[in-house]
């Protein structure tokens, strides 16, 4: 009974604090979505249901947003997954500088998003690195090329910038997976006559599989939260043409002050996420 | 034993929750007594860049606390739109600070939010106050004859260009529309590092609207009440055209993400021409002392030679320290701090601060003093924020896309309509 006691008050602080700043904000949120949310002074917010719900879903920006989001999910999370994992293989290969390279690769992980979103947008400027190589160095052409100007390259951007900063979190990752694939396996392999890339895709593949799957959730869930580099890159200009889905939540919360319609745009979103993460379950599990 | 350990855990608990709970600092609700220090915040986008940031907070407000020791001004310096989300978003958290400093184009949207005190008849010394500063500004704080802030400093756009290059092609200064477009189109010029005619930063309506107004278009009618047959009117989407027409034909850049920042690229050469207000010359000197920037009007269409008024009023909260709050608003629109925001800048408003010797020395404003005789607002209406974000969007779909000017147009008379709508309501 005293340790049940003893129990609830070391859970209490932290309870409360998850409660004020997590669960009640949630909440909260959710009753503002079916309101037009007025911010002002004794302005009495209205209850409209799930109208904030269907002016999203008829938002032509907001198709944009979500379409530009699934294209980044679809190209950053294999792209990071597949290079991760080659990085992680050729890493456990080495004896010597296993640490270096797991630092090396691991740098652009712990940089701050908002310096390399700055740093990509130094290179991809119209007058950046990127087409001064272009046209100065390599005289492949005499215009300078506006990456960051139109919607695809822009996206493209932003893609590349995840890709890299993501490689690294894969390598760590598989190479802890890796590490623990029995090593008589791969003799009996080697018995068997098994090339590298049998061994590969017989028996490392299968073994990290849920290491692979572990993955694809948390790179997905990522992706869709992505934000900070397209803020800063492009700004979801021109014309709303590279918003994401948290950009544009952004901006129509703090710039349009469309509070109700923000709030529905972000359970939307949560719904999104959780229906895509149950499918990857589903399609990893029928293996 | 096992008491010590409840004991202990149950200090540790308290200490948390007290930490937790003493974050939040309570706000004062008055200052009854003249003997009693009050703290008021004051938020503001004075440019930490420039030195409008270092003079408000080395120079004024250390001359404000000797008037009034027994008041202490916190001063918070966000940018320019990062302060307008920041009022927005403490709006509803009932966290606003007692005085800030606002884009004329914000006060309608905030008043209609009722988080604004109402001068007037709040505040007795209103109309001697008032009667110091110039009717243009003062007005842009007025709404349904009630004054909502004190106009703080104006400014509006002129044209500066790059003599040199001007001279290499044998261009004169342009002063109609027609000039403007040619010179912008003669001084593009494509060896070696290419160079635009003009540069423009962004595509809303503060950059947009002088070119509508001048060429005789605009936004909406008189009553802001409709757009349709203005926005999308022969003379707008004439100009319009012209404006895209130069962009296709490289004469015109920078409102891209990826384009050369105004003051770098006028200040290398790679503008030609370009369409700014007063704080430009600060901005120059610092990043390129050996510039010389010149300057001239606006370049005149059928509807003369018409500039967007810009500046920022000087507004108290509602719940703000009243007393306090007003002494300091009356303080920054006062000779002094006016003066000195002039040094660096700062179009005053105060008729003395005017007149006085040490502003009529400043010859960079001359040409700005002359170009606000014919300026126009903006239009004061509540949702112009997001009417401001649908003509950014149209224009730059007319920039970039191939879709017709006139169609393009005419949607956008129909969204700004029903703004216009949710407005008058």
């Amino acid at each position: 009974m005293r340790k049940r006691v003893q129990t609830c008050l070391l859970l209490f602080p932290g309870l409360i604090i998850f409660g004020l700043f997590t669960i009640y904000p949630i909440i909260k949120l959710f009753v503002m979505s079916f309101f037009d949310w007025k911010i002002g002074l004794n302005q009495t917010s209205q209850f409209i249901g799930f109208g904030n719900y269907v002016r999203v879903i008829e938002d032509t920006v907001f198709h944009t947003a979500v379409g530009n989001t699934l294209m980044y999910a679809v190209i950053t999370v294999p792209c990071q997954i597949i290079i991760g994992l080659a990085f992680a293989a050729l890493i456990n290969c080495i004896t010597k500088f296993k640490v270096t390279f797991r630092v090396f690769y691991y740098l652009p992980v712990i940089t701050s998003w908002v310096i390399v979103s700055l740093v990509f947008k130094y290179i991809f400027n119209n007058e950046g690195l990127l087409n001064y190589l272009i046209t100065e160095i390599l005289h492949l052409t005499n215009n300078n090329i506006g990456w960051l100007d139109r919607p695809n390259t822009g996206l493209l951007v932003a893609q590349l910038l995840g890709i890299w900063k993501g490689i690294g979190w894969n390598v760590v990752v598989f190479l802890a997976a890796l590490q623990c694939v029995p090593k008589q396996l791969y003799e009996a392999g080697d018995i068997d006559g098994c090339g590298n890339f049998k061994k590969f895709f017989y028996i490392t593949i299968p073994h990290i599989k849920n290491t692979i799957l572990f993955a694809v959730v948390m790179l997905s869930i990522g992706a869709f939260n992505v934000f900070t580099s397209i803020q800063l890159m492009t700004g979801g200009k021109p014309a709303h043409k590279t918003e994401v889905i948290l950009t544009w939540m952004y901006y129509k919360a703090f710039e349009a002050r469309d509070f109700g319609y923000s709030a529905a745009l972000s359970f939307i979103t949560a719904l999104l996420i959780s229906i895509i993460t149950i499918i990857q379950f589903r399609v990893f599990k029928n293996d | 034993m096992k008491m010590k350990k409840t004991i202990s855990i149950f200090l540790m608990f308290i200490l948390i929750i007290s930490i937790a709970t003493g974050c939040k600092s309570d706000k004062a609700t008055s200052s009854n007594g003249s003997d009693e220090s009050v703290t008021i915040t004051f938020w503001h986008h004075y440019n930490s860049q420039s030195a409008e940031n270092k003079v408000l907070n080395e120079v004024i407000i250390p001359e404000f606390h000797k008037k009034h020791p027994n008041i202490n001004v916190e001063t918070v310096s966000h940018e320019w739109a990062e302060l307008h989300k920041k009022i927005l978003v403490s709006t509803s958290s009932n966290q606003l600070p007692d005085v800030a400093r606002v884009d004329i184009a914000w006060v309608p949207e905030f008043q209609k939010l009722n988080i604004l005190k109402k001068l007037d008849s709040e505040m007795k010394d209103f109309k001697e106050i008032s009667s110091n500063i110039i009717d243009g500004p003062m007005n842009t704080a007025k709404i349904n004859n009630n004054h909502y802030g004190l106009g703080l400093n104006t400014n509006t756009k002129i044209l500066f260009y790059n003599k040199s290059m001007l001279d290499k092609e044998n261009i004169k200064v342009p002063t109609t529309m027609d000039d403007f477009f040619e010179a912008a189109r003669k001084m593009s010029k494509k060896d070696g590092k290419q160079i635009w005619g003009y540069g423009e930063p962004a595509l809303s309506g503060w950059n947009i609207c002088p070119f509508i107004w001048s060429n005789g278009g605009d936004i909406t009618d008189k009553e802001y009440k409709t757009a349709t047959g203005y926005i999308n009117s022969k003379k707008t989407i004439d100009i319009i055209q012209k404006l895209v027409d130069l962009y296709k034909d490289s004469g015109m850049i920078g409102f891209n993400s990826g384009d050369i920042p105004l003051t770098d690229g006028y200040g290398q050469g790679r503008y030609g021409m370009i369409i700014e207000g007063p704080w430009k010359f600060a901005e120059l000197e610092g990043s390129y002392p050996d510039f010389e920037p010149m300057t001239a009007q606006m370049p005149a269409g059928e509807g003369g030679s018409v500039q967007v008024l810009g500046g920022e009023d000087i507004v108290m909260f509602s719940d703000s320290k009243k007393e306090a709050s007003w002494e300091f608003m009356k303080f920054m629109t006062d000779k002094f701090a006016q003066i000195e925001m002039a040094k660096v800048g700062q179009i005053p408003v105060n008729k003395e601060a005017i007149d006085s010797e040490e502003v009529k020395s400043i010859e960079n404003f001359a040409p700005f003093l002359e170009a606000i005789k014919t300026a126009k607002p903006r239009p004061p209406v509540s949702t112009w924020p997001e009417i401001d974000n649908e003509i950014t969007s149209s224009i730059t779909m007319a920039m970039l896309d191939d879709k017709p000017v006139e169609e393009i147009m005419n949607e956008l008379a129909v969204k700004i309509d029903e703004l216009l709508e949710t407005a008058n309501k």
